[in-house]
């Protein structure tokens, strides 16, 4: 079987750089799933889990907060600008930054961007959570 | 005698400053490693970003993004002056606010309408004393300064920029080119005059799919070239500031070394001419006698 690399980089640090089965990374519309000999691809990250499968068969879950995918090769390297294991997220913390979230109100247009991004990661944070 | 007192006083003071110092100087040494560290990893994220960026170049694309266009007039612009919150440090705060406040008179004289924010208690203390105005402040910028803490202001730089708020905003820090050379420029960041890897030529030549497409990811990849520039300049500084404190607290140590050195035999010199005419004087007393 051919291999396949995942190198997660953050602008503060590289998390991690290892062999992997197979990915499934948020995309901007959806996501998208990379096993071994995919072919080369530059791609938008959205908000949401990257998934990794390592060769040992288990499952690992990040959250990540968009940024961008390149494919190279046996390397997929994925660019975002924050990464947390989601087993360090936990539901109740998620859940007080949801309300603290949905009591902000946006005065403008620019405000409710950001709002609403952050509404959206805070919902997806929640989504994700997996410790008590 | 008085003077001895006095000498062994200065002795003990001079010894406590060297204690001091040279534990301030350790102090620097292990942070200053863990800011390179911190600013090497760092440096990965930059080369991937312009390893994308050299990809797009391959689909024909011409790079045109509001970060990238110079505005023909410019009117408004943001200083960010990094310095360090603290003292101790040589010339490290001195230099950044020499060129700020050439490099602020420049763009005064030109007409500019500039508004000032810096990051850094010394470099407010500065200001403040100088008399001029800053926009903004920022003492939160410490050793280890989080990326979402620098993205927070980026955002705001894009948003303005983009928005025709600011015509340019240029960066006074002082840059780590390796461990025995620092600088202090300013350097204009918006607008991006270039982006690393936009002339290169593709090399790995791959045919790439784009998700969605080489415009998209080129309009998000330029904001967050320029997140991660600013960031670095964050980062460069706090090296910086960490060489140059274990520079100063080096020449400091030996400094009190040197003194700790002439102070002793200053004294040892006193306590012999003390003890040569204590017995000049039972000499003399025991002449007189006999």
């Amino acid at each position: 079987m051919a291999d396949l690399r995942l190198v997660l980089v953050t602008p503060e640090k590289t998390l991690f750089d290892r062999p992997v089965a197979s990915i499934k990374v948020p995309l901007f519309d959806g996501s998208a799933g990379f096993y071994p000999g995919r072919a080369p691809l530059v791609g938008r990250l959205g908000m949401g889990e990257l998934r990794l499968v390592s060769p040992s068969g288990e499952t690992e879950s990040y959250f990540i907060d968009g940024g961008f995918v390149q494919v190279k090769g046996p390397v997929v390297s994925v660019l975002t600008n924050a990464s947390v294991p989601c087993a360090d997220i936990s539901r109740k913390a998620a859940a007080g930054k949801l309300e603290e979230v949905r009591s902000e109100r946006a005065g403008s247009d620019d405000d409710y961007k950001g709002v609403a991004r952050r509404l959206e990661k805070a919902r997806k944070m929640l989504a994700l959570a997996a410790k008590e | 005698m008085a003077n001895r007192r006095l000498l062994v006083k200065r002795l003990k003071a001079v010894r406590n400053i060297r204690k001091i110092t040279r534990t301030m100087e350790l102090i620097a040494t292990s942070r200053f490693k863990k800011a390179l560290d911190r600013a090497t990893e760092a440096a990965e994220y930059t080369r991937k970003i312009s390893e994308i960026v050299g990809d797009l170049g391959q689909a024909n694309l011409k790079f045109s993004h509001p970060l990238l266009e110079r505005r023909v007039e410019e009117k408004r612009s943001v200083l960010l002056v990094l310095t360090a919150n603290r003292g101790l440090c040589g010339g490290y705060n001195a230099s950044v606010l020499r060129q700020t406040v050439a490099h602020l008179r420049m763009l005064r004289e030109k007409g500019v309408d500039v508004s000032l924010e810096v990051s850094g208690k010394r470099g407010i203390k500065f200001l403040n004393f100088q008399k001029i105005a800053m926009a903004q402040s920022y003492t939160h910028f410490e050793d280890k300064t989080s990326f979402a803490d620098v993205e927070v202001l980026a955002s705001r730089y894009v948003d303005d920029y983009v928005a025709g708020r600011i015509d340019r905003l240029d960066v006074a820090y002082t840059r780590f080119v390796s461990s025995s050379k620092q600088f202090a420029v300013v350097e204009p960041i918006l607008p991006i005059s270039s982006l690393a890897g936009m002339d290169k030529q593709p090399s790995s030549g791959l045919e790439y799919e784009f998700l969605p497409s080489a415009e998209q990811i080129l309009a998000e990849i330029v904001p967050a070239a320029f997140r991660a520039k600013l960031f670095k300049c964050f980062l460069d500084s706090i090296v910086s500031e960490q060489i140059a404190r274990m520079v100063a607290m080096k020449g400091a140590t030996e400094n009190a070394d040197e003194m700790a050195g002439s102070l002793k035999q200053q004294y040892n010199r006193a306590r012999q001419a003390g003890i040569t005419s204590e017995l000049a004087e039972i000499i003399g007393g025991a002449a007189a006698l006999g």
